[in-house]
C-alpha cells in the first residue's frame, strides 16, 4: 500500500462528496412526497388508486435498481424531448421512484399501525379526513415510520453509487477513473470506502437518534 | 416513438436467455455465500467470547455501511486479481460478503426472538449449547427469520445486476448491450424488466409458501 498515493486520491474523491450528497439529498426530497402520495393512494377508498399504488409497488421493487437507471437514461429519450433528462437528473429520477416504493411501504405501515380508535374518535369530532390525517394519524404514526424511513435513506445514500453507471462523477465514478488511469486499486478503493463508512456510521448515528426522540414516554 | 417491436425481443431472446442464467446461478451462489457467512456471522455476535463477538460487529458494521458496488470494485479488482478469480468468481464474493452482512442480523434477530424460557429449558435437560442452539432455538427461530431472509434473497436477487459493472454478462448488462446494437432500448430493457419482475414474483410467492409452511398451527 502507497499510503503518498492514498493521501493523494483521497481529496480528489472527496470532490465527489458533492456530487454525492446532492444526487442523495434530492431523491430524499423527492422520493419523500411520492412516498407519502402513494401511501395514501393505497389506503384510499378509491379502487383505481389503490390498484395504481400496489402495481407501482410491484413493478418497481420487482427489478433491480440498475435497470431501471438504464431504461431512464437510454429509453425514456426514446419517447421525445420532454423524456431526456441529463445523466444527473437521470440518477436522480431513477433514484426517486425505486425509493419512493420502499418509502410509501414504510408511510403506510406507519399509518395502519395507529389505532383505529383515533380516526373514529376524529370522526366523532367532524373532523374531514384530510385533517385528521394532518392532525391525527401522520403525527402519530411519525414515530413508527422513522426506523424504517431511515433505513431506506441508508440505502438510497449507498445507492447513489450506482449513477456512476449513467456516467454522473460522483464518489465511485471520480475512483473508477483513477483505477483506470493509475491501474493502483488498493489505495483509492480504500479512500471511497472510508468516505461512504463515515457517511453511513452518521445516518445510523442519526437513525437511533430518532428513535430516541420518538420514542414514547412513561 | 415508433411501434413497440416484438421482433427484435424474439431475435435477441436467446443472447438474454444466456444471460438470465448467469444472473440465476450469480444469485444462487450468493445465496449460498451469504447464508453461510450470515450463520457464522450471527452466531459469533451471540457468543461468549467478546472477542468473537467484537469482530462479527465490525463486520457487519463495515459490509452494511458501504455500498455492494464498492465491495464488489473490491473483490474484482483487489482480491480478483491477487487470486487470479473471473469476474463471475468476484461477483459471488462480493455479493456474497455483502449480502452475508443483512443475513447475519436477520438471522440473529430471529435466534434472539425465541423465548429466553426456551435456552433455560435446554439447560436443565444438560443439552451443550450446540445441542439446544441446533435442535431447540434455530428451528423456532426459523419461522421468525423467513419473511427477511427472502425478502433479502430477493434484494440479493435484484443486486446481481451490479455484476454488470465489473464485465460479467448478466441480464441487466447484456440488455443494455442489445439495447445499444439494436437501437430499441425500450423494447429491450422492458423485456429484461419482465423478466425480472417474473422471477421476483417467484420469489415472493415462494415467500407466501413457506410463511405458511411455518406458520404456528392455531
Amino acid at each position: 500500500m502507497d499510503v503518498q498515493f492514498f493521501l493523494d486520491v483521497f481529496p480528489e474523491i472527496l470532490e465527489g462528496l458533492q456530487m454525492t450528497l446532492s444526487l442523495f439529498l434530492w431523491t430524499m426530497l423527492f422520493s419523500t412526497l411520492l412516498g407519502l402520495v402513494l401511501a395514501l393512494m393505497r389506503l384510499s377508498p378509491i379502487t383505481p388508486l389503490r390498484w395504481f399504488s400496489a402495481v407501482y409497488g410491484w413493478l418497481l421493487r420487482g427489478i433491480p435498481l440498475l435497470l431501471l437507471l438504464f431504461y431512464v437514461f437510454f429509453a425514456l429519450p426514446e419517447f421525445g424531448d420532454f423524456f431526456t433528462f441529463s445523466p444527473f437528473r437521470s440518477a436522480v429520477v431513477g433514484l426517486t421512484l425505486w425509493t419512493a416504493s420502499y418509502q410509501s411501504e414504510a408511510i403506510r405501515s406507519g399509518i395502519i399501525s395507529v389505532d383505529k380508535g383515533q380516526s373514529e374518535a376524529s370522526d366523532a369530532l367532524a373532523m374531514t379526513k384530510s385533517h385528521q390525517m394532518r392532525k391525527i394519524i401522520l403525527p402519530q404514526s411519525v414515530r413508527i415510520i422513522a426506523p424504517p424511513f431511515t433505513g431506506n435513506a441508508i440505502n438510497a445514500l449507498k445507492q447513489t453509487s450506482l449513477a456512476t453507471v449513467i456516467t454522473v462523477s460522483e464518489m465511485t465514478g471520480i475512483t473508477r477513473g483513477i483505477i483506470a488511469g493509475s491501474f493502483q486499486t488498493v489505495e483509492p478503493l480504500l479512500a471511497l470506502a472510508l468516505i461512504y463508512l463515515a457517511l453511513t456510521t452518521v445516518l445510523v448515528f442519526a437513525q437511533s437518534g430518532l428513535e430516541r426522540v420518538f420514542r414514547l414516554k412513561t | 416513438m415508433s411501434d413497440f417491436d416484438f421482433d427484435i425481443i424474439r431475435r435477441s431472446w436467446p443472447l438474454m436467455r444466456e444471460a438470465t442464467w448467469t444472473s440465476i446461478q450469480l444469485f444462487a451462489w450468493s445465496l449460498v455465500m451469504a447464508s453461510f457467512i450470515g450463520l457464522l456471522v450471527a452466531l459469533m455476535r451471540l457468543s461468549n467470547v467478546r472477542a468473537l463477538r467484537w469482530l462479527a460487529g465490525v463486520y457487519v458494521w463495515i459490509f452494511r455501511g458501504l455500498p455492494a458496488l464498492v465491495i464488489l470494485f473490491f473483490a474484482f479488482f483487489w482480491v480478483g486479481r491477487e487470486f487470479n478469480l473471473t469476474s463471475f468468481q468476484a461477483a459471488i464474493l462480493g455479493l456474497g460478503v455483502s449480502s452475508g452482512a443483512y443475513t447475519a442480523e436477520i438471522i440473529r434477530a430471529g435466534i434472539l426472538a425465541v423465548d429466553s424460557g426456551q435456552q433455560e429449558a435446554s439447560d436443565a435437560l444438560a443439552m451443550s449449547r450446540a445441542q439446544s442452539m441446533r435442535r431447540i432455538i434455530l428451528p423456532q427461530g426459523i419461522r421468525v427469520m423467513i419473511p427477511n431472509y427472502v425478502s433479502n434473497a430477493t434484494l440479493l436477487f435484484k443486486s446481481t445486476s451490479l455484476a454488470t459493472v465489473i464485465g460479467l454478462n448478466e441480464l441487466t448488462g447484456r440488455s443494455r448491450q442489445l439495447a445499444n446494437s439494436t437501437f430499441k432500448p425500450i423494447e429491450i430493457l422492458t423485456a429484461a424488466g419482465v423478466v425480472y419482475l417474473v422471477l421476483t414474483s417467484v420469489l415472493v410467492g415462494l415467500q407466501v409458501l413457506l410463511e405458511r409452511r411455518y406458520a404456528v398451527k392455531g
